[in-house]
Parts: C-alpha cells; structure tokens; sequence
C-alpha cells in the first residue's frame, strides 16, 4: 500500500490547482512586454524556491550527520540535495527557455543566470566528490562538510550578488523597467497561484527525496551495510 | 477539406477548448501529464512500501 500522507495529496491538489488555474487567472498587462509568458512565475519560480528548501533539508541532516556520525543522516542528505539539483537544473532549463523569448536569447550572462550555474556547478561537485570516495564513513563525513561550504555559497551567488549589479532578475539594482519583472509587477490575482505552486512543487520534491531515500535505504540493507 | 476544418473551428465558438485562444486545451494537457506523473510516483511509493515490509520479515 502507498504511504499515505495528508502532504502528498495535498502537494497533488496544489499543483492541479497552478495546472489548471494557473492558465486562466488573470495577469497584469504590464505594457504588454511579457504577455502571457508571465505565467512561467508558476513553475519556472518554484523551482528555486525548492531546490533552496531541499538543499536547506539537505544540510540540515549533513550537520545531524556530523554530530552523530549515524550513516542513515548520509543518505537523507545526499538525497536532497539530489532532488534539489533536479530542481534546479529544471529552473535553469525552464529560465533559458524563457529567456529566449523575452530577452533575446537563451543565455544574456545577467548575474543572477551567472550565479545560478555558479551554485549547480558547486553542488555538482557534491556528486563528483562523493563518488570519487569508496570508503563509506569517509565519504559521509567529507561529504557532509562540503555539503555546508555549498549551502553558504547559495548566499554570495544568488542572493547577494545578483542584487548589487544591474540585473534582469527582480531584486537587482535598477530593476525597474527591466524586461523582465520585479516583484511589484505580480498582481494579487497571481500571488494567490504563485504561493499555492510553491508550496505544491517543494512537496513533490519532498516526495520525490522520501522516495530516492527509502531505495537508498533498501540498498544499503540489502548489502548488510546498515 | 483543411479549410473546411479550420472554418469548423473557428465557427464553434460555444465550445470551451476553442474559446479563448484554446488555452483550455493546454490547460488540460497540462493537467494529464500532472496525473500521469503523481500516478507513477504513488506506484514507485507503493512499491517501495511492498519491498520495506519484504525486507522487514
């Protein structure tokens, strides 16, 4: 039998819901220079909000492994921070896409794209060093310490630089009258999808972490480690 | 005959898929592929349920 918990339905209605509401809620018209194309801020948006709460799961349990030094805090941050790297490598492929169409091409190197592929590459090099380890204990623990030095390198790469440079992200300096958006230009008519979506796409993730844990799990019992 | 269709079309205005530039058609596709997705994960959840108990006896 399924799992069951009240989170994964609901994570179910709330994306029905941006699925489906999300197409036909109002938008501002905002002089037409995004038109319909602003409602990406239902699933490009999400995204990141996600992968930053994974990766804060993710290294919630590196320093619960560190502290406790229990093998199965490995796997769960491992996990996320996986699931968080889907995430993002989703945000980047939707935001490439978007861009395109609305600045002109796939990649314009503004600070916030830059400091995004800055930061997947940083987690990506999680992936790299934990395979490069065979011994188990070794590889938690390093793994674990590179795992806080690339949470806190979230912090200067998309969310401090961005916002000291001109940007075409919202947040940064002289974001007004930008291409793209800033935060003023979502109406209330969005916020009442946007934060629904977030909420919806972070608990698919979630799941879809329970999910990459439990195999993991499974594996390591079958092969007597645990 | 494709002129006909697209006049067809362009005429069956009470229907919702046609209205509003069809938006409800990507809407709804949208949404089946949202099911389709929840579907599997609840299946691969299933399954690992059915393993976890295997494992447990």
């Amino acid at each position: 039998m399924l799992k069951a918990k009240w989170w994964k339905v609901l994570s179910f209605v709330l994306l029905l819901y941006t699925c489906t509401y999300g197409f036909i809620v109002k938008v501002p018209k905002l002089d037409d220079r995004l038109r319909e194309s602003i409602r990406n801020m239902f699933f490009h948006v999400p995204m990141w909000f996600g992968m930053m709460i994974l990766f804060f799961v993710s290294l919630v349990y590196a320093i619960k492994y560190l502290r406790t030094a229990n093998p199965v805090y490995d796997v769960y941050s491992s996990s996320y921070a996986s699931i968080g790297l889907l995430f993002g490598t989703l945000g980047i492929i939707t935001g490439a896409f978007w861009a395109n169409y609305q600045w002109g091409s796939p990649w314009v190197g503004d600070p916030k794209q830059n400091g995004a592929a800055i930061a997947l590459l940083i987690y990506f090099a999680y992936f790299v060093l934990r395979g490069s380890l065979l011994d188990i204990e070794k590889r938690a623990r390093l793994s674990a310490v590179y795992n806080i030095f690339s949470f806190f390198m979230l912090f200067p790469t998309l969310w401090i630089l961005p916002r000291l440079t001109e940007s075409l992200h919202p947040g940064g300096q002289g974001s007004e009258g930008n291409p793209g958006i800033n935060g003023k230009d979502m109406s209330m008519e969005m916020r009442i999808v946007f934060y629904p979506a977030v909420i919806g796409w972070t608990l698919l993730g979630v799941w879809i972490s329970t999910i990459h844990i439990r195999v993991q799990l499974l594996k390591l019992k079958k092969e007597e480690l645990l | 005959m494709i002129s006909i269709l697209q006049a067809t079309i362009a005429n069956n205005t009470d229907n919702l898929m046609v209205r509003d530039g069809k938006i409800y058609l990507v809407m709804t596709i949208v949404s089946i592929i949202l099911v389709g997705l929840f579907i599997y994960v609840a299946s691969i959840d299933k399954k690992i349920s059915q393993l976890e108990r295997s494992s447990k006896d």
